[in-house]
C-alpha cells in the first residue's frame, strides 16, 4: 500500500488517502509517485501536483521499522507540507519556536523540556502527581506543573 | 474563575475555494437539481457534488475539528419575491435520528438572504441574516429554524442543501 496526503493551496494536509500498490507504479513495475498522483487526480478530483506521497512509518525523521526515512514525518490532517525541505510537520505549537529540519519537529528557543527528576517521575507513577513541563510562550521558559493540582 | 462553554450554536460560511481548473460546475450542479425536481426522483450524486461534499467534510474538519458526514441532500427552486415558510431539518420528536448540521449552498442565486433563528438565553427567537451568494456556503444547527428569501424580481434562485451528522 502507499501513502498520499492530499493538500492544499496553502500547503495544509486535507487528508491521507491509501492506493493500491498496482496503481502507484509505471509501464515498467516501478513504484512512481507521479504515476499515483495522476490516479489520484483521475478518481479523486483533485490536482495531481496537491498530492503528496507519505510514508507511514516515518516519524520525526526516523523510520519505525529501521529503513529509510521518508519526507519526515508520516502526514496527518493539519500538517503542513514543507516543500523546500521535503518534509511534512505538524502546525507550528508557538510563535517562537524553530523548525529543526534534522528531526522534522519543532523546537523551543531554550531547547528541549527539561528531563523529570527520579522523584518526579516515581510521584507521577504513583499518580499522586502528574509532573510535566509546559511551554510558557511569555516568560519563553519550561514550567514545572502538576496537572492533578 | 473559569468559563465552561456548556453549549455552542455556531454559523460556519463562506466561499468553496477549489484549485485553478478543479472548480465546482454551477451550471452542472443546477441541471441536476432541476433533473431531480422535474423527474420527482432523490437528487444523484454527481462529480460536482462529490467535489462541494468532500471540500466541505474536509476543510470543516481541518479548521474547527468538526468531523461531519452527510446524511441527505436535496436541491431547491425559490420563485422571485419568495419567502419560505420557517424550516427545520432536525425532527423535534425525533432528535435520535435528526442530522446534526444543515449545509446551504448557493448553486444560483441573486439577492438571496437566509435568516438563522436561536435563543440566547432568556432572549427568545433571535434572527440571525446572511446574504447566500454563488458558490457560497451556510453551516449551522439543524435544530435552528430559518427562512429563505429570494428578494429579487426576475429569476428563480437554487440552492443545493446537505444535512450532516457530526461524529466524535
Amino acid at each position: 500500500m502507499a501513502h498520499f496526503a492530499k493538500i492544499n493551496e496553502n500547503n495544509e494536509v486535507l487528508q491521507v488517502l491509501t492506493v493500491n500498490n498496482s496503481d502507484v507504479v509505471n509501464s515498467e513495475g516501478v513504484e512512481t509517485e507521479s504515476v499515483g498522483q495522476q490516479y489520484l487526480e483521475t478518481h479523486n478530483n483533485w490536482p495531481a501536483n496537491l498530492w503528496i506521497q507519505t510514508s507511514y512509518n516515518t516519524f520525526k525523521n526516523q523510520h519505525s521499522n529501521g529503513g529509510t526515512a521518508f519526507r519526515g514525518n508520516c502526514a496527518a490532517v493539519g500538517y503542513l507540507w514543507d516543500s523546500v525541505n521535503q518534509i511534512f510537520i505538524a502546525p507550528k505549537p508557538y510563535s517562537s519556536w524553530v523548525k529543526d529540519i534534522a528531526t522534522a519537529t519543532w523546537k523551543s528557543p531554550i531547547g528541549d523540556a527539561p528531563v523529570l527528576t527520579e522523584q518526579q517521575k516515581a510521584e507521577t507513577l504513583a499518580q499522586t502527581h502528574h509532573w510535566i513541563y509546559l511551554w510558557n510562550e511569555s516568560n519563553q521558559s519550561w514550567d514545572l506543573t502538576n496537572t492533578l493540582a | 474563575m473559569k468559563k465552561k462553554v456548556l453549549s455552542e450554536q455556531s454559523l460556519f460560511s463562506g466561499q468553496v475555494s477549489m484549485p485553478k481548473g478543479f472548480e465546482i460546475n454551477l451550471e452542472k450542479l443546477s441541471k441536476n437539481i432541476l433533473d431531480s425536481l422535474i423527474t420527482k426522483s432523490d437528487f444523484k450524486i454527481s462529480k460536482n457534488w462529490d467535489m462541494l461534499n468532500t471540500y466541505i467534510i474536509e476543510n470543516i474538519n481541518l479548521k474547527y475539528g468538526l468531523r461531519l458526514e452527510n446524511k441527505k441532500m436535496w436541491g431547491n427552486v425559490y420563485r422571485p419575491k419568495e419567502r419560505t415558510h420557517t424550516l427545520l431539518e432536525a425532527n423535534l420528536f425525533d432528535l435520535k435520528n435528526s442530522p446534526d448540521y444543515t449545509l446551504l449552498y448557493g448553486v444560483d442565486v441573486e439577492n438571496c438572504f437566509i435568516k438563522i433563528s436561536y435563543d440566547d438565553n432568556r432572549f427568545k427567537g433571535e434572527g440571525y441574516e446572511i446574504e447566500l451568494k454563488n458558490n457560497m456556503f451556510i453551516i449551522f444547527p439543524s435544530t435552528n429554524t430559518y427562512t429563505i428569501s429570494n428578494e429579487q424580481t426576475e429569476n428563480l434562485n437554487l440552492i443545493h442543501t446537505i444535512v450532516y451528522n457530526e461524529y466524535k
